[in-house]
């Protein structure tokens, strides 16, 4: 656990620090970057609280998901179709799919919870 | 243990892509705050070279004053110095302003000489308008009576200047000149006119030719330097 912290700090350092120029047209394809690990992490989540979670699924699904979306996006530039909104809207569906299912995991744990102290 | 290097792994990925995302999207922000942000980067620029080349030009005015300085100060150490050189560089200087090296200004007498007016009288236009000849003569006699330095219409006579008539105009030293010929010399105005004025003289020929002659005396006239040495014939 803390060394997953410290990787995470150790990203954030990096990822600040770093003085890298990319060309504007690249920065789309960060974006949609940003958004895969975000959906893939709240997935995790979701899976962990449903008792489905497992690792391999989770860290695959990470990375692959990373490249597809960038994939997609350099092909969608390259094709002259915008692609990067289709990636964009799929993980923005599931991301807030994922929070809503989180959140109402969490909504019936706490009120069993409740219901659990008041029948002490 | 596998499992959290593989954890720390996502998340180290995960936090460089945010971050990485953020300070991207920040930098482009503040670009983006000033509208053109490269034209000003190149106003910038533009105006830092334009005050390098102003103070180079300064540095190079400063130069140049230095330089003249001292060639003034050489020059009146030679006028300062011995009685020789002092009378070496007077004669330098009025032999320079004879050859017309110098520009030059003074009283003197502007002469003016015209075609005479059409007459029924003359059939052969020869007869009433400007030869060079008289141009000569008017010289001549200007040159004779102590002219310093003459000009026809405001070119420099030097000592190898030749006058050609070529048609209706006179060419001097190679260069064309219409009629009127305004002829100006300087020297003292009441010799000269007096000179010209003589019974007989050249004003009486001239008027003789039917050309008519303007005498203006007493005007302070100014001659420009001929172009170059060259100019003299080579020397």
């Amino acid at each position: 656990m803390w060394i997953s912290i410290l990787g995470l700090l150790l990203g954030i350092s990096l990822g600040l620090l770093t003085d890298i120029q990319i060309p504007a047209e690249y920065t789309s394809y960060l974006s949609i970057a940003v958004l895969a690990s975000l959906d893939t992490l709240f997935g995790g989540i979701r899976a962990h609280l449903q008792q489905v979670y497992d690792d391999k699924v989770f860290v695959s699904g990470f990375f692959f998901n990373i490249a597809l979306a960038a994939g997609l996006a350099f092909l969608g530039v390259h094709l002259g179709v915008d692609l990067y909104l289709a990636a964009i809207f799929a993980f923005g569906v599931r991301l807030f799919q994922n929070i809503a299912v989180i959140r109402r995991i969490l909504l019936t744990k706490w009120s069993e919870k409740k219901k659990l102290g008041e029948a002490n | 243990m596998s499992k959290s290097i593989i954890f720390s792994l996502v998340f180290l990925v995960l936090g460089f892509i945010m971050a990485y995302s953020y300070s991207l999207s920040n930098q482009r922000e503040t670009e983006n705050d000033f509208a053109g942000a490269g034209f000003f980067e190149h106003k910038e620029q533009y105006r830092k070279e334009l005050i390098e080349q102003q103070e180079r030009n300064k540095e190079l005015r400063e130069e140049l004053g230095d330089k003249q300085e001292a060639v003034q100060e050489f020059e009146r150490s030679v006028v300062d110095g011995e009685e020789n050189y002092t009378a070496y560089a007077r004669e330098a200087e009025e032999l320079r302003r004879f050859l017309g090296l110098v520009p030059v200004k003074g009283e003197g007498l502007t002469v003016t000489l015209r075609d005479g007016d059409y007459s029924i009288d003359h059939a052969n236009p020869n007869e009433y308008i400007v030869h060079e000849s008289h141009v000569f003569q008017v010289i001549n006699e200007l040159y004779i009576s102590g002219a310093e330095a003459i000009a026809v219409n405001g070119q420099r006579i030097h000592g190898n200047s030749h006058i050609v008539c070529t048609g209706p105009v006179i060419a001097v030293d190679g260069i064309q000149h219409p009629a009127p010929f305004t002829i100006e010399a300087i020297g003292s105005p009441e010799v000269l006119s007096a000179s010209m004025q003589l019974t007989g003289g050249v004003q009486d020929q001239l008027l003789n030719d039917d050309i008519s002659v303007t005498l203006d005396p007493g005007q302070t006239i100014h001659m420009p330097a001929l172009l170059s040495e060259m100019d003299t014939g080579g020397r």
